[in-house]
């Protein structure tokens, strides 16, 4: 009797590790969408946490610059003029330098102007 | 027929095709048939769309120093199909924002989307309240940004920069005029809530973003007009008039440098503020000018060649009949010439130029020099004044309208035709808006100077310019209107009340004070008008009242503007010398 030959089922190495490498492909495929999404989600609150900042920072900004208008406003600086925290000076005419052509009085200016008493109130 | 297999199958196969087929129809008809409508459906559903607010633009003086500015706040919205809990809601809502809890009650069962329930809220109130929704998991509140507009200067120049209503939106002075620039152009931003009513970034759609307003810088120098404020106020407490105007323009641009009126308001304080503190009465107070009126007639007669500077004309001795009527001097001149009749303000010798060119060729000249016609300022609710033609004019008319009565002036109409004689007899339109520019600093637009017309020769202009130099001088009278070291023209002006039930109302004046300076270049001309000033009466006239605050402003502006004083001039005669209670009165 002839001895039977052992059947056995061929295995295909071919086609399993394409099938293998096509599984892990849709595999990792999904696991990166998935990754990627849940990325963009956290990059929106992140980006929605940036704008927020930038808003306070510009708010805060702004709050400076009304603050800062406020306190050298004229208003303010007269308060602080008479409250004494501010002194100032009046500057004498001769201590003036002017770099400036003087202006010339032309031969109309025969009639002479007087003084204002009023006007050192 | 036989049921075989094959058949079955063939059955099977065509109730499910035909099934599918219809799945499939519907399928088709649902995605692309109907998918506007069904998308518009679930984007109602969670589809917000948030607007992002323009911020309103900056009013700088000229030198850039912030006169109208925001501080950022926010507006407190909700959306009553988000809330979760009104009952909790509401009692948080109230406490925080500081408003009746049965008012946030019915607003967010209404079911409304869009519930403003706060605007202006300060940033510190904003955050506090964030914090609250968050621990006490409530939903359904949302923030904008908002801001609220502040005037860091308070009153000063107060009727030029106007002020906003609680929706930002310009309703007095530049912040009216200028709304245009000012306001900018809110953005906007579709977004996507989830179940929490959290914002989706990912799924953001559509989106614009917001132009800020323009920043509109003013022609107004807040140095100089801190001069003039603070010298109305000393005029005010001084002489308690009911009403008072001083502008000071640059007479070669028409620039506004500055603009004060008095009765006044706070814009810091503006709700408080009566209808009388805001009218800005530059522009829309009409008042006889009296004598100030006479450069026109004096101009008119001049260029018009019917008489020299030199030519004399007899002012009847102080009192001239003429169609009927009386019209005196308060002195009785004899031969005058013209200059003299400006120098010494005679009302028989106005009437007489004007009388020399006629009726109809006076009216073109007063017309000419802007009388009658608004100026087109860049301020709201500018007036045009009152100028009857001839037609209209009673026979006396001709020699009432040259010292300034019957017509009806504004302060800023008076201020231009002085600007007129200094500008070498060019009239330019007034501006106060030097430019505008965006956020960043590029320039938008920019005003420039405009020349309406040549209203009278040179020559006229500088013989009228001539003239008034005189008035202010020891001959003059406006003598107290002098500063030391330099040379004025001016013209003095006395009215008599106008009373609104008709005629004029007795022992009250409208005194004023138009001049510019230096005589030779002139930087800038000045008009001081006090209504009802609190004097005696014999004091009571534009030489003695107007003229010294004019002094006081320009002798302040000329060292601001770095004017130098003529050497020869800084000794003058004194004005004590001046007999002021004679000549000084008109």
């Amino acid at each position: 009797m002839q001895r039977q030959r052992k059947q056995f089922n061929t295995i295909n190495a071919a086609s399993l590790a394409r099938w293998i490498v096509i599984t892990a492909f849709v595999a990792v495929t999904g696991l990166i969408y998935v990754y990627l999404t849940v990325q963009l989600y956290h990059l929106g609150d992140r980006k929605k946490e940036l704008e927020r900042q930038l808003v306070n920072v510009r708010a805060e900004n702004d709050v400076a610059q009304v603050q800062i208008a406020a306190l050298t406003s004229r208003s303010a600086l007269q308060r602080r003029l008479k409250e004494g925290y501010l002194k100032m000076i009046p500057i004498a005419e001769q201590s003036i330098v002017r770099l400036n052509t003087p202006a010339e009085v032309s031969s109309e200016n025969a009639i002479q102007p007087v003084v204002n008493q009023r006007a050192g109130r | 027929m036989k049921w075989n297999s094959r058949i079955r199958c063939a059955l099977v196969c065509l109730i499910f095709t035909g099934l599918f087929s219809v799945f499939s129809f519907r399928l088709v008809y649902l995605q692309m048939v109907k998918h506007d409508e069904y998308a518009g459906l679930a984007a109602e559903k969670h589809v917000y769309k948030q607007s992002i607010y323009a911020e309103r633009g900056a009013i700088l003086d000229a030198n850039g120093e912030v006169l109208a500015h925001n501080v950022p706040g926010e507006t407190i919205v909700a959306d009553a199909t988000h809330v979760n809990d009104a009952a909790r809601l509401a009692p948080v809502l109230a406490e925080t924002l500081g408003l009746p809890q049965n008012e946030v009650s019915e607003k967010l069962s209404g079911g409304r989307r869009y519930i403003v329930l706060k605007r202006q809220v300060p940033q510190a109130t904003a955050v506090a309240l964030r914090e609250k929704l968050r621990t006490d998991n409530l939903r359904g509140v949302y923030f904008e940004r908002d801001s609220t507009r502040v005037y860091p200067n308070g009153s000063m120049l107060c009727h030029v920069i106007g002020f906003t209503d609680f929706d930002h939106k310009g309703i007095q002075g530049i912040e009216s005029s200028m709304e245009e620039y000012l306001h900018g152009q809110n953005g906007y931003r579709y977004v996507e809530h989830n179940r929490a009513g959290q914002e989706i970034v990912l799924y953001r759609g559509q989106e614009r973003a917001p132009r800020d307003g323009y920043g509109v810088h003013l022609t107004v120098d807040l140095n100089l007009q801190n001069i003039v404020e603070n010298e109305i106020d000393a005029a005010m407490r001084e002489y308690r008039p009911q009403k008072a105007t001083i502008i000071l323009m640059r007479p070669q641009t028409g620039e506004i440098l500055a603009m004060a009126n008095r009765p006044n308001f706070d814009l810091k304080d503006r709700a408080e503020a009566k209808p009388e503190q805001m009218k800005n009465r530059a522009i829309i107070d009409m008042m006889e000018p009296g004598s100030t009126f006479k450069i026109v007639t004096a101009a008119c007669a001049l260029n018009e060649k019917k008489v020299r500077p030199d030519s004399v004309i007899f002012c009847e001795n102080g009192l001239w009949n003429y169609g009927g009527r009386a019209l005196h001097d308060h002195k009785p001149y004899g031969d005058m010439t013209v200059q003299d009749i400006l120098i010494k303000s005679s009302n028989v010798g106005a009437a007489k130029l004007a009388l020399s060119v006629g009726e109809q060729k006076f009216y073109e000249y007063i017309r000419r020099f802007g009388f009658g016609e608004r100026t087109g300022i860049e301020l709201p609710g500018e007036i045009p004044g009152v100028v009857h033609p001839p037609r209209a004019w009673s026979k006396i008319s001709i020699t009432r309208i040259p010292m300034g009565h019957e017509v009806g002036v504004t302060p800023l109409q008076m201020t231009l035709a002085m600007a007129a004689i200094a500008n070498g007899g060019k009239l330019v339109t007034p501006r106060i808006v030097k430019s505008v520019t965006t956020a960043d600093g590029q320039t938008v637009s920019t005003f420039t100077p405009t020349v309406l017309r040549q209203v009278i020769s040179p020559e006229t202009a500088q013989q009228i310019g001539s003239a008034l130099r005189g008035v202010v001088s020891d001959r003059g009278t406006a003598a107290a209107a002098a500063v030391p070291g330099f040379t004025i023209c001016g013209k003095t002006g006395t009215a008599q009340k106008v009373s609104p039930q008709g005629g004029y109302e007795h022992g009250k004046y409208v005194v004023s004070f138009s001049g510019y300076m230096p005589a030779e270049r002139p930087e800038f001309v000045a008009l001081v008008v006090l209504d009802d000033a609190k004097t005696k009466a014999e004091l009571n006239y534009g030489g003695t009242v107007a003229a010294p605050i004019f002094s006081r402003i320009a002798e302040k502006a000329a060292r601001y503007l770095d004017l130098e004083p003529h050497e020869e001039l800084r000794k003058p005669l004194r004005a004590t010398q001046v007999a002021l209670t004679e000549s000084a009165r008109r």
